[in-house]
């Protein structure tokens, strides 16, 4: 009985509601390191991830479930699996890698297809800006052809994962989207 | 508004591409629930701005009351989110256990995931298929709750096989989980890794497993050591070239001794799987380290540590003593297995001690030995057949313990039958007294297995001990007081056997002639038949007696049928004036209303001597016997040896050589099964075969011959050397008897193919009154040897008929008859 109280209130209070966040992008774009960037505040020497990193966050009085998905070719086709019940999407770019864009540009378009992502808040994260020749953040936008998107709240971040720029910036919009739900 | 919002509705709704129901619901709700946003929409529709509301003055949008950009921003959030809601609403939720607990699972309170967790464990504990929830129960892999996390690897070990694609997704997390700073999180993670049988998880594994071999925390190390042995399985090449087999092998001079026995069962179980990789090999260093470890470790590694003391071949005498000496103490382990280890181990070790030890070592086994038998009855069966292996070789250990084996009311009656083997076994002079009113007390008994096994076993007492014999007949006659059946059909078998060893006792013929009524089982009428043939001239009313047999001949079953010939023509022999209407009526049905060509061959061959020459039919017939000397089944030596190498294994329960009834190589269960599946598929493909054969060739004799030659290729196999003795001295009795006889018979035809037939039924009356119990074995010898006596007679005819005329003694039919015989 009080056991049953005690989740009743918690589920009034809403106190550990967790909102489900999705890191997604190219391999080596710098997902795992923005992860534990924004968790522990520090850059970790980070391997290729096969499966997956979930780690739960604390920003704004909100609580984040933030999976951060591998990016290999082969584990992609398994990013639909974590799709359901996600808030909010970061699609993260390594600015440097131009050869990559269109299939970076190509496997954001794919994603944003599916039912479940059709409410997910989308943040676009234009990583690496720290190093020499990086892309600007309105050219990404462009070559991931962010405009064109209807029905759906979005916004592109330049950021330096290792620096630790931009990413408050683009976590702030965040908790505004998702508090606006 | 509401009625300018009315009117606009009816004018403009057609335009819009949404559905006009769910417009009308949608505004009406709007209008009331949140005005500002019913204004931004319907000024929507009217202007179409969506993207520009820039484009207006700000006058005139605010006389307008046109939305401001963020208004209208947010506005479109907000209606598709209305639309949604209220689709939502219509929507029916899927149904069902599955999709609740999938709900459960990606919840975003952390409790209800944890309970959907549980109740996905408890459906697949209770035989449920919950492997549809692989993708989501993964998602709740990366945890910290102790508790949540082994679900999860519960989950994940039983399921893998399910989605082995998926598996990978779960790499990251094993990973971490192998550098987690609770060992427990370390080891659990290696252990399911291991456990996950999926082949895209072997490229993973490599990383985890090397560091968890070299892990600070013993409990980590000896799991990740079994963790090798199960890597050496999915990919063998790959545990050797990553150096993990070499890992092992440092591992068993690990200080800790939990260590050093997984990692010894672990090389035991490579060693097994690929005797090539000869990675287990003990040296003398790592003897000693096996020793020290094996008073430290837990029941399991004592166990591998003692099997694998067990096979390994001390270099000296010395050495052996030494392993003895460690091992004893085990004897007195609580847990039966590791006893049994222990005794295999010092059996091994034992034969190179001076014979004081060796005695010293027996006494010490016995007690432990004795002890399993105080354990449940599963486990006592165990026990009882290793018992019976180690008693064979060495009977002296349980001499003095008659008393232990004595069965008890409430055994089952398994229990039962293997405790009257060992008694039967372990009877000497001294104790057999006590034995027999013991085993007669359980032919009082209401089971009928068992009392018949107990009659038996009375027999088989009487014929190891002479001096007990007396007593043993005394008691079988009174059974037969009794008037039960089946205790009667038994004592008919049991007094045959006595009767072939101690003729003496022919007193007792007419007390079992009295109860000849009641016996109807083949094998019991074959023994009566056997008495009567054999004591035919101290009978008196014997025409009488063996009279109904004859009458019945036909409908008798091979066996009886055998023996009635025999009978009959000893009878004759030895009173012909009594036997000669009778064996001339019997051998008249035989040759001619028989279809059963080993009987017809058997009265040819007994009309031909007899008609022939009656003096060499007595001296075959009734020729002298080769003496018995026991009737207890015994395990021919060499299965005897290689079983005591495996005491406390299936093959010692089973009797049976482990190369019999697994598979080479790999043998797990679902090998097994897979032979099994092949041999039935192969089974009916012969059948088809052979339906064939007989449609389309019309000659049975074909098919026969295969059956013979594939008999013949079986022999040696699937005889034991007792038999394969016994039918070998049978032959060679037939071989100097052929050379013998071939002078005085006259028969026109030539020696050889006189003889041949005439020594046959010797061979067969020399093995039928074999008295053994009829166990498969003896029943394929009896086959075997009949066929091989066909064979080299068929051989024998085939070659000579063309050149010599058949025999002519015995009428122009019989001559057909054989011909088509052949």
């Amino acid at each position: 009985m009080g056991s049953a109280f005690s989740s009743l209130l918690s589920r009034l209070w809403d106190s550990n509601k967790e909102h489900r966040i999705l890191i997604l992008g190219l391999d080596g774009a710098g997902k795992t390191t923005i992860l534990y960037k924004l968790q522990l505040g520090e850059v970790v020497s980070t391997v290729p991830t096969i499966g997956f990193n979930v780690e739960t966050l604390t920003y704004k009085k909100l609580q984040f479930n933030v999976w951060d998905l591998g990016g290999q070719t082969t584990i992609r086709p398994y990013w639909r699996c974590y799709y359901s019940g996600t808030a909010a999407v970061i699609f993260v770019v390594d600015s440097t890698d131009r050869d990559r864009l269109e299939i970076s540009a190509n496997e954001l378009k794919t994603m944003l297809e599916e039912d479940e992502l059709q409410d997910s808040a989308l943040l676009v994260f234009a990583n690496k800006q720290d190093q020499p020749g990086a892309l600007g953040a309105s050219e990404i936008a462009k070559a991931l052809d962010l405009s064109s998107l209807k029905d759906r709240s979005w916004t592109i971040v330049a950021c330096s994962a290792i620096r630790g720029d931009g990413l408050t910036e683009g976590l702030d919009w965040l908790v505004d989207m998702i508090k606006d739900d | 508004m509401q009625a300018r919002s009315k009117q606009l509705k009816n004018t403009k709704f057609p335009d819009v591409d949404t559905q006009w129901l769910f417009g009308c619901i949608l505004c009406l709700a709007l209008v009331f629930v949140d005005p500002t946003a019913t204004r931004c929409w319907i000024w929507e529709q009217i202007l179409g701005i969506t993207q520009y509301p820039t484009l207006y003055p700000t006058g005139i949008s605010s006389w307008l009351k046109l939305p401001s950009c963020r208004e209208l921003e947010s506005n479109h959030i907000a209606m598709s989110q209305w639309e949604k809601r209220i689709r939502d609403l219509f929507r029916t939720a899927p149904r069902g256990e599955t999709s609740e607990l999938r709900k459960g699972l990606v919840s975003q309170y952390a409790h209800e995931r944890k309970d959907a967790i549980e109740r996905t464990i408890h459906a697949m504990t209770l035989g449920k298929d919950v492997s549809g929830l692989f993708p989501d129960i993964l998602k709740n892999l990366a945890t910290h709750d102790l508790e949540q996390k082994k679900l999860v690897y519960l989950y994940l070990m039983n399921y893998a096989k399910t989605h082995p694609e998926l598996c990978i997704l779960a790499v990251n997390t094993f990973v971490q989980d192998t550098e987690d700073p609770n060992p427990l999180v370390r080891a659990l993670a290696i252990r399911t890794m291991g456990c996950i049988r999926v082949d895209k998880m072997v490229d993973y594994m490599n990383i985890p497993l090397q560091k968890t071999l070299k892990d600070e925390n013993p409990y980590v190390r000896k799991t990740a050591a079994i963790c090798v042995a199960k890597l050496f399985d999915l990919n063998s090449q790959l545990a050797i070239e990553e150096g993990f087999v070499e890992e092992l092998q440092n591992l068993m001079d690990d200080a800790n001794p939990m260590v050093v026995a997984n990692a010894v069962s672990a090389l035991a179980e490579i060693q097994d799987a690929a005797p090539q990789t000869k990675c287990f090999e003990i040296t003398s260093t790592v003897l000693v380290k096996l020793l020290a470890a094996l008073n430290e470790c837990t029941e399991w590694g004592r166990i591998s540590i003692l099997t694998a003391l067990a096979d390994y071949k001390a270099e000296n005498a010395e050495e052996s003593g030494h392993i003895c000496d460690r091992v004893v103490p085990q004897f007195q382990h609580v847990n039966p297995s590791v006893v049994l280890a222990a005794i295999k181990a010092a059996i091994a070790h034992m034969p190179s001690q001076p014979n004081d030890v060796q005695e010293t070592l027996k006494r010490k086994m016995s007690s432990p030995l004795v002890t399993l038998l105080s354990t449940p009855p599963e486990l006592q069966y165990v026990a009882l057949r290793n018992i019976r292996i180690i008693l064979q070789k060495y009977p002296s250990i349980a001499a003095k313990e008659l008393r232990v084996f004595y069965c008890k009311y409430n055994d089952p009656l398994y229990l039962k039958l293997e405790k009257v083997e060992i008694m039967v076994n372990l009877a000497t002079e001294n104790n057999v007294k006590q034995l027999i009113a013991e085993l007669n007390e359980y032919c009082h008994e209401v089971d009928m297995e068992f009392v018949r096994r107990a009659i038996r076993a009375l027999g088989q007492c009487a014929i190891k001990l002479e001096s007990c014999a007396p007593a043993v007949v005394d008691c079988l006659l009174d059974l037969l007081d009794n008037k039960i059946s089946y205790i009667d059909q038994e004592v008919m078998i049991v007094m045959r056997d006595i009767l072939r060893k101690y003729p003496a006792f022919e007193d007792a013929i007419p007390r079992l002639c009295d109860s000849i009524e009641e016996i109807d089982e083949p094998e019991s009428r074959a023994a009566i038949v056997w008495i009567l043939g054999e004591y035919s001239d101290k009978i008196p009313p014997i025409k009488s007696l063996i009279a109904p047999f004859c009458r019945s001949f036909l409908e008798e079953g091979t066996q009886v049928q055998l023996q009635v010939l025999t009978a009959a023509v000893k009878l004759y022999i030895k009173r012909p004036d009594e036997g000669k209407e009778l064996i001339h009526e019997l051998l008249q049905t035989a040759t001619s209303k028989s279809d059963n060509a080993d009987i017809r061959d058997r009265a040819y061959v007994y009309w031909r001597i007899l008609s022939s020459d009656p003096a060499v039919a007595k001296k075959i017939v009734l020729a002298e016997r080769p003496i018995i000397e026991t009737t207890i089944e015994k395990m021919p030596e060499s299965l005897l040896n290689e079983l005591l190498g495996e005491i406390s294994t299936l093959a010692s329960v089973y009797h049976k050589s482990p190369a019999n009834f697994m598979g080479r190589g790999r043998y797990g269960s679902d090998e097994v099964q897979k032979r099994a599946l092949e041999e039935q598929r192969q089974a009916k493909d012969e059948l088809n075969d052979d339906n064939l054969l007989d449609l389309d060739s019309g000659e049975p004799a074909k098919s026969d011959l295969n059956m013979l030659t594939d008999i013949f290729m079986n022999q040696p196999s699937s005889n034991n050397s007792a038999t394969t003795g016994a039918a070998n001295s049978a032959s060679d009795d037939i071989l100097s008897l052929f050379a013998s006889v071939t002078a005085p018979v006259p028969t026109p035809s030539g020696g050889s193919s006189g003889a041949a037939p005439s020594a046959d039924p010797f061979n067969f009356s020399s093995l039928n009154i074999q008295p053994t119990k009829p166990s498969p074995s003896l029943v394929a010898a009896v086959t075997t040897s009949t066929t091989s006596s066909n064979g080299s007679f068929d051989d024998l005819f085939g070659s000579q008929s063309a050149s010599v005329p058949p025999p002519t003694t015995s009428g122009g039919d019989s001559k057909n008859d054989l011909l088509d015989l052949f």
